[in-house]
Parts: C-alpha cells; sequence; structure tokens
C-alpha cells in the first residue's frame, strides 16, 4: 500500500516538474516527432506519399523509444546525480527501484501519448492505417522500451557528469536515428551495408515493429530478433545494476 | 542502550588524502552534538559515513545501534533518522506542498504540508517553485524535509549555511524545541556562535582529527586562557592592592591584567585604584575568554570564512 502510494506519488511528481512544466519538453515530446513525420513524408516521397509516411509512423515512434531510453531514462539519471538529487532519495526508505521504476512509467506514458499523437497524424495527414495485432504491437514496443531503457541506463551509471551523459547520447541516437531504418530505408544503401546495419539492436527493434504495425506480419516469424533484443535487456540490465551509484 | 551515535577509529581516505583520519567520539542520546571545524576539516565526510552516504575506510560506525555500512541495518535506520544536507538541491520545478507530500510519501506518513511549512517559516510559500527560493529559503525547506517523519536522530550539515538572520532564528529555536522533545542531534557548522548556542558538547574537528572534545563552558575554561583588564590612565601603576588579581603587563601606555578570577571584580578594583591615585583615566577594556579565543589556542587559526 505504502510502496504503491510512494510509486505513484514518484510517478506523478516526475511528469510535473519534468514534462508539464517544461514547456520546452512539451514541445520536443509532443510537437517535434509529427513535424518530422511531415517533413520527412514529402522530402522521401518518390515512392508515394503514403508509403513514405506508413514507413515514417512506425520509424519516428520507434526512434523515440531510442531517445526516451538515452535521453529520457540515461541522461536524466546522471542528471539527478549531478544536481545531488539521487543522493537526497537515497537517505530516505524509499526503495532505489521505485524511483528507478517511476521514472520508466512516465516515459512510457509520453511514449505512449506520442505514438498515439503519430498514429492519429499519419491516418489524418497521410491516410497511413495500423493493421496490426495491438497485443503484438504491444508486445515488441514493451520489450523495444525494457532494451533501450536498460541501454540508456548504463549511460547514466556510467558517466561522471550531465555533459558527458548528453555526448554520448547524442553520438547514439542522432546517427541511429538514420542507421536503423527509422527515418531513411537502410535499403536504399548497399546490401553489404545495409545487412551490416540490421545487427544493431535498433534496427532489429525498428524493422520488426515495422513489420508487424503496418506490414501485417506475426511477431512468431522474428524470433531470433526478439531473442536478441532480449539479450541487450538482460545484459544491459545487469550492466546498470553492477555499475550505477547513487552518490 | 544510552548512546545514540557511536563512532570509532573512523578513517575515510579518497586516494593518498585522508579527510577523516581516525575519529572517535559518542554521542548520548537526547542531546545535541556539535561538530566545529573550517571547512574542510572532515565534519561532513563523517556525517556522510553515519548516514549511509560515504564507505569508512576503515573504523565503524554505530547509529541506534545499527551499522550503516549493512544494507539490511542502513535499510531499518532510514525511517528512524532525518537529514539536512549541505550539498542538495531540489528539482527546480517543485514547489514546497509537493516535495513535502513526495517525502511523506516516502516515508509512509501522511503530508503535513502546511504544518511543516509553517514550523519553518515557508506557509505563504506553499506554492512557490524551487527556483523562484532563495538559498536560505531552500534550506528551510531541507530542514522541514528531514523533520516531516518525525526521526529519532537528525543530522544537521552546515544547515545556516547561507541563511539570513530570520532563517537562523527558525533553525536554532526549532533545534532547540528538538532537544527538549529528547531528539539526539548531530550538527556541523564553522559559526562559533551557533555550536557553543546549540551544543551540549563540541568536538572541534582539523585536517580530519578531533583536537578537541567537551561542553562549550569546558573548553572555554580549558583552553581560552585568561580574562583580561587592559587600562591606559596617565600616573597609574598597579601596586600591591592590585598585585594579587594576576599577572601585570606594560605595553606602551597600557597596564594588562590576566586573570583567572572573575573580571568584573578586577575591573571594579582596577578603576578604585586609578581614582585613588588620581590618574586620568584615557581607555579602559575587558575581555572575557570566548570559545573563539578557545578555537584559536586549539587549532592555532581562526576558523574564518576564507575557504
Amino acid at each position: 500500500m505504502s510502496l504503491l502510494r510512494m510509486f505513484l506519488v514518484q510517478t506523478k511528481m516526475h511528469f510535473l516538474w519534468y514534462f508539464r512544466r517544461d514547456g520546452e519538453m512539451m514541445f520536443w515530446t509532443l510537437a517535434m516527432p509529427v513535424f518530422f513525420l511531415v517533413l520527412f513524408s514529402f522530402a522521401f516521397s518518390d515512392g508515394g506519399q503514403s508509403r513514405s509516411s506508413a514507413f515514417l509512423v512506425p520509424g519516428i515512434i520507434g526512434a523515440q523509444v531510442l531517445s526516451s531510453g538515452f535521453w529520457g531514462v540515461g541522461v536524466m539519471l546522471a542528471t539527478f546525480r549531478e544536481k545531488h538529487l539521487l543522493r537526497r532519495v537515497y537517505i530516505t526508505p524509499m526503495p532505489p527501484w521505485i524511483f528507478f521504476g517511476s521514472l520508466v512509467v512516465y516515459r512510457m506514458a509520453l511514449l505512449a501519448a506520442q505514438a498515439v499523437i503519430l498514429v492519429a497524424a499519419g491516418a489524418l495527414l497521410f491516410h497511413v492505417r495500423i493493421t496490426g495485432n495491438p497485443l503484438e504491437i504491444l508486445a515488441i514496443l514493451l520489450l523495444g522500451t525494457a532494451t533501450f531503457v536498460s541501454l540508456g541506463t548504463i549511460i547514466g551509471a556510467l558517466a561522471r557528469t550531465t555533459e558527458s551523459a548528453n555526448n554520448v547520447a547524442s553520438i547514439l541516437t542522432v546517427p541511429l536515428a538514420f542507421l536503423s531504418d527509422a527515418y531513411v530505408p537502410i535499403d536504399r544503401f548497399p546490401h553489404a551495408v545495409s545487412s551490416t546495419l540490421r545487427l544493431l539492436p535498433s534496427t532489429q527493434f525498428i524493422d520488426t515493429f515495422r513489420d508487424v504495425a503496418i506490414g501485417g506480419a506475426s511477431l512468431a516469424h522474428y524470433g531470433a530478433w526478439i531473442g536478441l533484443l532480449a539479450l541487450w535487456a538482460v545484459a544491459g540490465t545487469v550492466i546498470s545494476a553492477r555499475t550505477f551509484r547513487w552518490v | 542502550m544510552d548512546q545514540a551515535i557511536v563512532v570509532e577509529q573512523l578513517v575515510k581516505r579518497y586516494g593518498d588524502f585522508a579527510a577523516v583520519d581516525g575519529i572517535t567520539f559518542a554521542v548520548p542520546r537526547g542531546t545535541i552534538f556539535g561538530l566545529l571545524g573550517r571547512n574542510g576539516a572532515g565534519k561532513t565526510t563523517t556525517l556522510e559515513c553515519c548516514i549511509g552516504l560515504g564507505k569508512p575506510t576503515s573504523g565503524s560506525v554505530r547509529v541506534l545501534g545499527l551499522d550503516p555500512t549493512r544494507p539490511r541495518d542502513l535499510a531499518r535506520l532510514r525511517p528512524r533518522i532525518g537529514v539536512q544536507l549541505q550539498a542538495t538541491s531540489l528539482p527546480e520545478k517543485a514547489n514546497v506542498r509537493e516535495v513535502l507530500e513526495l517525502y511523506a510519501a516516502y516515508y509512509g506518513i501522511a503530508p503535513r504540508a502546511a504544518e511543516m511549512a509553517e514550523r519553518v517559516g515557508l506557509d505563504d510559500k506553499l506554492d512557490r517553485q524551487i527556483a523562484q527560493m532563495s538559498g536560505g529559503e531552500q534550506q528551510r525547506l531541507a530542514l522541514a524535509l528531514a523533520l516531516q517523519h518525525d526521526p529519532d536522530v537528525l543530522f544537521l550539515d552546515e544547515p545556516t549555511a547561507g541563511m539570513d538572520a530570520f532563517g537562523r532564528r527558525i533553525l536554532w529555536s526549532e533545534v532547540e524545541r528538538l532537544r527538549d522533545a529528547g531528539k539526539t542531534i548531530v550538527l556541523t557548522t564553522h559559526y562559533i556562535e551557533e555550536a557553543e548556542r546549540l551544543s551540549d558538547r563540541i568536538c572541534v574537528i582539523q585536517r580530519g582529527a578531533i583536537v578537541a572534545e567537551a561542553a562549550p563552558a569546558e573548553l572555554v575554561a580549558r583552553y581560552g586562557g585568561d580574562a583580561t583588564v587592559t587600562i591606559a590612565a596617565d600616573g597609574f601603576a598597579p601596586g600591591d592592592a592590585l598585585a594579587g588579581l594576576g599577572t601585570w603587563t606594560k605595553a606602551g601606555a597600557q597596564w594588562k591584567l590576566a586573570t583567572r578570577g572573575e573580571p568584573g571584580l578586577a575591573l571594579a578594583a582596577v578603576v578604585t585604584e586609578a581614582n585613588a591615585l588620581g590618574a586620568k583615566i584615557t581607555s579602559l577594556d575587558m575581555h572575557r575568554p570566548t570559545l573563539e579565543d578557545a578555537f584559536i589556542a586549539i587549532t592555532g587559526e581562526t576558523i574564518g570564512e576564507a575557504e
């Protein structure tokens, strides 16, 4: 009971303090993905606008999952440490998993809002239809979130300062968004390049998600990639748990 | 068990540097223990080792019989201690009411935001965001967070640093009220007046080691030196009547008496003698030894604001 209350109050405060009262954050979270969708839909519309939009809607959602993990959790934790917030909560009876878990749940709520907005914008502006099985879509999104939150937490664990966490997250997020089939189809690259890029967990996650969401594919056909994503998630969790410093 | 805190041979090293170098002390329940020293003397490091924020390199710490280096003990200790940290900050966009509500949830108690805000003089600022508050106001909120769950032991690290006179008065009266309620308090400070006013015992720390420990009055009596009476008066010289009061020395036109006795009585005798001699007094001064005198005698340096 008191743990549940702790969790709910902490989640509410994350939302109020870092989202609701931060106009810049609200803009980046809610409006920017739609701008990207519109911009890239026109920029890459050689195969027909609705086809490129259908590629982009799941691609941008997938890129947001990545940046939620790297920025929303990883950099955020480094910031909390640098501002001495972590040491203050460390000396209270709150179990560490409550603080971490509520941060993840808060980011997942934002992701859900982003996904709804992007799907609605895709449907209204470009007639993109999400045809996949909702449970399978939810399952792959949850797995991807687990993978990239756990990898992002490694950044939060190892970075000594907010600045270095920021740098690492930028170096990862920006290129990955372009190399993981999120904004640009990697089929356009030479075969050797695209098949190498398919070894990235980010590519595997985004491709699986896209194929399930709009390609009518079943998750059952992606067993190997799902297994690999789960392995990344486990490895990331183990490394984070071993290296994370509260103080 | 009547000792709330027992620290034995505590050492904390960072590389080659020993921030704390073999500190031993005990704090009886229901008393206020002041750690007095310059910035960087090792006060904060000592305190952090008591609350599980620092792991001692060697030595032992027990708080309420629990060992903060053992996770299970630390979990049992946390609800029973309250801490006001020096190096802490609260989320900029949080307001006073929300922070108190969140911390109430951490401790599993009903929020007492209005009551706590009033206790620390923030009752008209419940909806004020941290970013809009002065450093002193944030310190007072930090105190409220340390007190809200009614802990048995309080750790206050430089609690009035950066506070104005109003905040200092609030904190001091709060600490005195907590002592009356039987709480144990460990306080670090580099304000001599604060240590003297609040502490039952003061521990003077210098370069990671304890150099003196006693009740404030005892420190002054033991290390503060003699009281002095200084007089400059034409035609004055201490005669037989004054010789027994203490030791007289002359510097320029001034005669200086160092006495172990009551300096007020000595002063009266000196003035009476000067008048009897018909000497015209041009300056007259009395000085009772203070804790600051004792501090300087003990450490060989002033406590100063300078880092």
